[in-house]
């Protein structure tokens, strides 16, 4: 079953066309990885599927239902959650406080938002910090508990714009750990990353896209050794021919 | 005692005192001041719907004050219909201005936001400043209304002495605070702080920020309404300049801030600091050094926001915390 | 139709000098990306400090703009560096500062209750000043010579600032902070003393408008109110940050308001400035001639 169906998705700025004709899928229970240069588009893409600005041309499907101008919050009802690439706690509030946003989309009780929210931060190993101010915590915390907020919201499918960004490795060990987790309760994950051994350790399948179209796809082992990949990223003297 | 116990305890006492105030207090010009307090108290704490909790800067209130205060007394005057029902009415009539304003100006940012709000209250203020009649209803201009100040009673919400005003305006107060209280704890409460916070992240997590920031206008400006009804029956003369001059949205808005808003504590402490300063000054200074109150507003207003932003609420909330930690880690004695 | 003309054209003149008080406050949103709500107050200042310059010394009042302009900037520069540099360095990572809009009204309140203080209520002109009730003939209509003057002024200070930002190595390195602080930080520019600058600037200019009104206009201590809001007013419409558009949208309230009263009531011609500027902010925020800012 499809939970993400992307067809010839199209998104302009002005002159600049920063996603080309994507078509992209992905089955529920998979980890779908999406790997490129800076610039190349990947977040124009998330933010097209999440709602932030409806794509210029083309399809997006969730859960078999056309979202392209449906509005973020319809969408976190809906069961797709995402979370930043620059992380955006709100850090006058505690942790417990931050995931309570996030759940309240399942409920309008404050103890059921406050048991769900708990039980997010158990996922994410944040429970003892639930009462420090979102401010005060180190930035792979705040990687977690903007985690821990799309998880409280109970998604089917969920976007990880970057979540690794400025991890030591054990930090990113553990994460993919955790994500892993959250496959395993069922959620389908879609993941931008530029850190290798996260997206290789991950991904079922991955797609690479560069200057906005996609230039290579299948299992990433076959995705790291294809040529078009290393000439992308390496230039054109790396590419073994 | 319990932490829990205490603070119910300091509560309940600053509810005693507050009820048993007018006991003690005879003069009728210290019940005044008072009155006007909890007023401004009350409109503080309602503004802070959203001036707080929604995270945007709404400088133009005093035009739902306008709003209630009219509403009243042009039904009172020419159609007899009792004050109360008219405060609900100016109420009602509120939240349509509110919602109306709030609809394009919500999407704004800040800056714009204020500036907008300050269009639209200066706009109303001139408009009712030349218009004699609004259809069947004499708004009678720049001079304003008077309220004869003829039958005196619960029924026409009118009174001789300053006491049934006092205590009305006081439980007013007190179910804003509740009311305001009971939001910060909801989900409309975490919803609105989240959506003044980070509005892009609130809604990724399922809130819809305009919507919510519209909720949270339309019950301030119908509580704020509610608060000009009183006004009128309290001053018995309202006219443009007094109920819905940019004058009163800012001393509202500077009050929130001083106290701290986006805390429920916060505006009523603004105003039991302020307001005395505002009304000594003008008793005792008032001939030779004219707006004196204005300046130590002003003053205080750039020192908090240098040096506390969250407003004076909040080391004032710290002591009273390491008071009740004092008050609880005593050992109990065997008296 | 003639008398249409010439109140079109004293709406001109008023219009541009209108805009003068509103291009300091451009400047200072252009740069800081703060709307000063104190600009009305920095402008009352200006025409008290051009009025005493005048009436103690009997100089000709353009002349006091050789005081006048660098005692503004002075005052700017500092105003800036002592109490808004500590809110900016406190709210560096929020998007919008909103504490410094609620600071300068603090600031606003203070400079206007303290000229009423100090200064009392009463409203000053400058009596007998070289320009005062001068009027020019031209075809037929009577043009106000000190608004003339204005005129000029306005639009020589317009040239000179735009001069300023675009050939010089300061203004240079003021627009490169206001596009982006970080990037001219790291480039060896000192956001902070810019900032000191711009407000400088843009309270000189307050200065300058100051004076340009002083010979036809009453001073008194809230007279910046009504231009602090007409300043807001234009300077929306003609957009935030851009020099020319303060001049215009100046121009634009100046006319209605000169023109106006021909067909309406004259406060009816003040609800309409305040109608135009809500329009011009729900369907095009930023301006005739503004930048696109990521509101």
């Amino acid at each position: 079953m499809m939970m993400l169906d992307l067809k010839d998705l199209v998104k302009d700025f002005g002159g600049l066309r920063a996603v080309d004709s994507l078509n992209l899928s992905i089955e529920q229970g998979q980890i779908l990885g999406l790997i490129g240069p800076n610039g190349a588009g990947k977040s124009t893409v998330f933010n097209c599927i999440a709602g932030v600005y409806p794509p210029t041309e083309g399809e997006i499907f969730f859960d078999a239902a056309r979202i392209n101008n449906v509005k973020p919050w319809d969408l976190c009802r809906q069961g797709l959650a995402r979370t930043f690439q620059i992380v955006k706690p709100f850090t006058s509030k505690t942790v417990l406080y931050n995931v309570m946003v996030g759940s309240y989309v399942t409920t309008d009780k404050r103890s059921a938002a406050e048991s769900k929210a708990v039980e997010a931060l158990k996922a994410l190993n944040l429970y003892e910090k639930k009462d420090v101010k979102a401010g005060n915590l180190t930035i792979a915390d705040r990687k977690r508990l903007e985690i821990a907020r799309a998880l409280a919201t109970d998604p089917k499918l969920l976007l990880l714009d970057e979540v690794m960004a400025g991890l030591r490795p054990t930090e990113v060990d553990e994460m993919v750990k955790i994500i892993r987790g959250l496959r395993d309760r069922g959620i389908t994950i879609f993941i931008i990353e530029h850190i290798m051994r996260a997206i290789m350790a991950l991904s079922d399948r991955v797609v690479v896209i560069h200057f906005g179209q996609k230039i290579s796809e299948g299992p990433p082992k076959e995705v790291a050794s294809d040529e078009k990949v290393i000439k992308a990223y390496l230039g054109e003297e790396y590419a073994v021919s | 005692m319990t932490r829990a116990k205490l603070q119910s305890l300091s509560l309940l006492l600053v509810g005693v005192i507050a009820f048993g105030l007018p006991l003690v207090v005879r003069s009728p010009t210290y019940l005044h001041i008072l009155v006007l307090l909890f007023l401004y108290a009350y409109l503080t704490t309602s503004w802070n719907l959203v001036g707080g909790f929604a995270g945007v800067l709404p400088l133009g209130h005093s035009a739902f004050v306008g709003i209630g205060a009219y509403t009243s007394t042009v039904l009172a005057l020419q159609y007899g219909i009792s004050p109360w029902l008219g405060m609900i009415v100016g109420g009602c009539l509120a939240v349509v201005v509110g919602v109306l304003i709030g609809l394009p100006t919500f999407k704004m940012r800040g800056a714009y936001f204020a500036l907008a709000t300050i269009a639209f209250a200066e706009g109303i203020r001139v408009m009712v400043e030349n218009i004699e009649y609004l259809g069947p209803f004499k708004l009678n201009g720049p001079r304003g209304l008077q309220i004869p100040p003829l039958n005196t009673g619960l029924t026409n919400f009118m009174f001789a002495e300053k006491e049934p005003y006092y205590y009305i305006i006081l439980v007013m107060l007190i179910a804003v605070l509740a009311l305001t209280w009971f939001i910060s704890r909801s989900k409309l409460g975490y919803y609105l702080s989240a959506g003044g916070e980070e509005p892009e992240a609130a809604m990724a997590l399922g809130v819809n920020v305009a919507r919510c920031k519209l909720i949270a206008m339309a019950m301030s400006s119908f509580l704020t309404a509610l608060a000009g009804t009183f006004w009128a029956q309290f001053t018995l003369f309202i006219h443009p300049k007094s109920v819905m001059s940019l004058d009163v949205s800012f001393e509202i808005a500077f009050i929130a801030l001083i106290g701290g808003r986006g805390s429920i504590a916060g505006p009523v402490l603004g105003a039991i600091i302020l307001r005395p300063v505002s009304d000594l000054c003008r008793i005792y200074f008032g001939a030779k050094l004219p707006g004196l109150h204005l300046i130590i507003f002003g003053v205080l207003l750039i020192l908090v926001m240098i040096f506390q932003p969250r407003g004076l609420q909040e080391p004032l909330t710290k002591l009273y915390h390491r008071f009740l930690d004092r008050m609880t880690t005593q050992p109990a004695r065997a008296d | 139709m003639l008398y249409v003309l010439e109140d079109a054209i004293n709406g001109i003149l008023i219009g541009s000098i209108y805009g003068l008080t509103a291009m300091g406050l451009t400047v200072i949103f252009g740069v800081l990306k703060v709307i000063n709500f104190a600009h009305g107050s920095l402008l009352m200042v200006g025409m008290y400090a051009a009025y005493w310059a005048v009436a103690l010394t009997g100089i000709h009042p353009y002349l006091s703009l050789i005081v006048v302009a660098p005692v503004m900037y002075c005052f700017g520069y500092y105003l800036q560096d002592i109490i808004i540099k500590p809110i900016f360095k406190a709210e560096k990572d929020v998007r919008e500062p909103i504490t410094v809009i609620i600071v300068t009204t603090g600031v606003w309140y203070v400079l206007d209750n303290l000229s009423l203080l100090i200064f009392g209520p009463q409203y000053r002109t400058l009596q007998d000043n070289p320009l005062r009730g001068k009027m020019l003939e031209f075809g037929g209509m009577m043009l106000s010579v000190p608004k003339l003057w204005g005129f000029v002024t306005a639009l020589a200070t317009a040239a000179a600032i735009y001069w300023f930002f675009q050939k010089t190595r300061l203004g240079r390195a003021i627009r490169a902070t206001s596009l982006d602080r970080e990037a001219a930080s790291l480039m060896g520019i000192n956001q902070y003393r810019i900032y000191n600058v711009a407000f400088g600037i843009g309270t000189a200019i307050a200065g300058i408008a100051g004076v340009t009104l002083v010979p036809f206009y009453n001073v008194f201590p809230s007279v910046g109110v009504l231009f602090d809001i007409k300043g807001f007013i234009i300077v929306v419409l003609g957009g935030l940050g851009s020099i020319g558009g303060a001049i215009l949208g100046g121009i634009i309230v100046g006319v209605i308001e000169s023109v106006g009263p021909q067909f309406m009531a004259a406060t009816w011609t003040e609800a309409i400035v305040y109608a135009l500027f809500l329009v011009v902010l729900f369907v095009k925020p930023s301006g005739l001639f503004g930048v696109k800012y990521d509101w």
